[in-house]
């Protein structure tokens, strides 16, 4: 597609930035339950980082949808395959930060479990992205900065899982939703 | 007038969005090339300058027609650019056209790379380079010319021009071949390279062979060891070297005979490519949704899950709201004012305005 490439670029930073800001933000916003320096900032900090996922969320799938219409063959190597699976994995954490804030609001940081949850939900969406951005840079350039790590996955093998097997997935996976759904419903009932 | 400002702004800015050019620095990849071509215009006296590289062509200067013969040409005494690239051309003439050995009646069987172009490009990381290539003599019998031609960049190089150096031309006498002489058939090209793991044989065709024998060795290896071959038709044979994982290039050497007579062939390589991958487009999608499904659905499980009693959701907050509606009308009833002159009519002394009285509109209705 005609304008893809430049489009991927400029949605691949803005996602990368916004992932960056969550993450950081969520994390902070979880140290001010324990750092009293940051108690003042909580509310500001949760704000940025709610905003920022909000972003993330709607960047990110744009980003694989460009992504997917830069190269000529967007599945054709495991490198490629894998910026699918660490995106599905992102965009997974990232939606899940999102309902813990619309369910809990600011609360959420007031509660140790709620706040660890959160603040994982977070780290594992900017982990996500930070992978992302290294396979990326890999394809492009050759070379990330990741690549000083001692341990690093090796992107040029993939997991593949057969189109049968991921349907059966995409089913568990909606099921789950839909049960986790109504077990919220039915947790609130019984608070009422 | 303003129309032609900008027209000559549109110009400008056209002018100035174009970038400098310089032809291609980082190579254009193995390809079939004419002379002094390489993609570029370093045919121009102006771009480009006599590289000072010695060349040399190593190769037999009597082959019989249609038989395999190796050409070598050593490169040495240049300067290469940052990144080590110098490419090199095996010619059948300079005349800037048709100049590829086959127009000639040359067949390359296998090019330095592994595969079958006239022009390669090396990296190295030393002065001296010698590659070579594997090719089928011409049927035509008489005298041959082959040509080598390089073109590099270099270190110091502040005018980006192409470094262009030149052999003569290399006389090889095409005899003709004995009777019964055995080789390859025409046609046949060496495997460029085969899937890492993989050892399925390879396919050889010969001509005036009644037996075949294969040696095969790795890079940098001194002794060679025999490969297993089977004929499986009249001159064909299945030829079983082990497979290869990384980036191997093993080597391998074909021995055709009849009776007595033996033709031991120059040294060809199969290199190693990665795995096919398997995966679809559509796979990709359904697993990165699957993926996707799941940790919401469990992280929305494990939220549940650690919600302790009282944190309500905010979509819960009805009663909140509804107590502060309730206090906000407490407030401005409490506020007005009777008046006993105007029956049915209460004073709001913040907004400055008569309201009608609820209770008495209500009552006298």
């Amino acid at each position: 597609m005609m304008y893809a490439i430049p489009f991927h670029h400029m949605i691949v930073g803005l996602s990368a930035g916004a992932g960056t800001l969550m993450g950081i933000c969520a994390i902070l916003a979880w140290l001010s339950n324990r750092v009293s320096n940051l108690e003042s900032s909580k509310s500001t900090l949760d704000k940025a980082s709610y905003a920022a996922s909000i972003l993330t969320l709607v960047t990110l799938p744009l980003a694989m949808f460009s992504g997917y219409y830069s190269v000529s063959d967007p599945t054709g190597s495991a490198i490629f395959y894998n910026k699918f699976i660490f995106s599905g994995i992102a965009i997974g954490f990232t939606s899940s930060y999102i309902a813990g804030r619309i369910r809990y609001g600011t609360e959420i940081w007031n509660h140790p479990a709620l706040a660890n949850l959160q603040m994982l939900s977070a780290l594992f969406g900017l982990t996500s992205i930070m992978i992302l951005g290294s396979i990326g840079s890999k394809i492009t350039l050759g070379e990330s900065t990741l690549d000083i790590l001692p341990l690093w996955p090796e992107f040029m093998n993939s997991i593949v899982i057969n189109q049968w097997v991921s349907l059966f997935l995409v089913i568990i996976g909606v099921s789950s939703v839909i049960i986790s759904f109504k077990m919220m419903d039915s947790s609130n009932k019984s608070q009422i | 007038m303003k129309s032609r400002i900008i027209v000559v702004s549109i110009i400008l800015t056209l002018l100035l969005a174009t970038s400098s050019g310089v032809a291609n620095p980082g190579g254009k990849g193995d390809s079939n090339r004419d002379f002094t071509c390489g993609g570029s215009c370093h045919g121009d006296p102006s771009l480009s300058s006599p590289s000072p590289a010695e060349i040399q062509i190593d190769m037999k200067s009597t082959a019989f027609s249609g038989t395999a013969t190796e050409v070598s040409i050593s490169v040495s005494g240049m300067e290469l650019s940052n990144n080590d690239l110098i490419g090199i051309f095996l010619l059948g003439s300079k005349n800037g056209n048709n100049d590829h050995p086959e127009d000639y009646g040359w067949q390359i069987i296998q090019d330095p790379n592994g595969g079958t172009s006239n022009y390669v490009e090396i990296v190295s990381s030393e002065n001296t380079v010698t590659v070579s290539w594997v090719l089928l003599a011409p049927m035509e019998e008489g005298q041959k010319e082959i040509f080598a031609s390089i073109q590099h960049g270099s270190m110091y190089n502040h005018d980006n021009k192409a470094f262009i150096g030149e052999t003569d031309g290399f006389i090889v006498n095409i005899e003709p071949i004995p009777e019964n002489y055995p080789t390859l058939e025409e046609g046949w090209v060496s495997p460029d390279e085969r899937v890492s793991g993989d050892s399925s044989a390879i396919i050889i065709r010969t001509v005036n062979t009644d037996s075949l024998s294969v040696l095969w060795r790795l890079p940098g290896e001194s002794q060679s060891h025999e490969a297993s071959v089977e004929m499986i038709s009249d001159q064909e044979w299945e030829v079983s070297i082990p497979a290869t994982l990384g980036d191997t290039r093993i080597e391998y050497q074909i021995i055709s005979s009849m009776g007595e007579f033996s033709n031991q062939m120059p040294w060809l390589s199969i290199g190693t490519s990665d795995p096919y991958f398997d995966g679809t487009s559509l796979g990709a999608k359904l697993q990165s949704f699957s993926i996707i499904m799941i940790i919401f659905g469990f992280m929305l499980s494990l939220q549940t899950w650690f919600s302790p009693r009282g944190v309500s959701n905010l979509v819960d907050n009805t009663n909140e709201v509804e107590e502060t509606i309730s206090q906000q009308n407490n407030d401005y009833w409490s506020r007005l004012i009777k008046s006993d002159e105007n029956p049915g009519w209460l004073w709001d002394p913040v907004e400055k305005e008569w309201v009608a009285d609820p209770d008495l509109s209500r009552g006298e209705q």
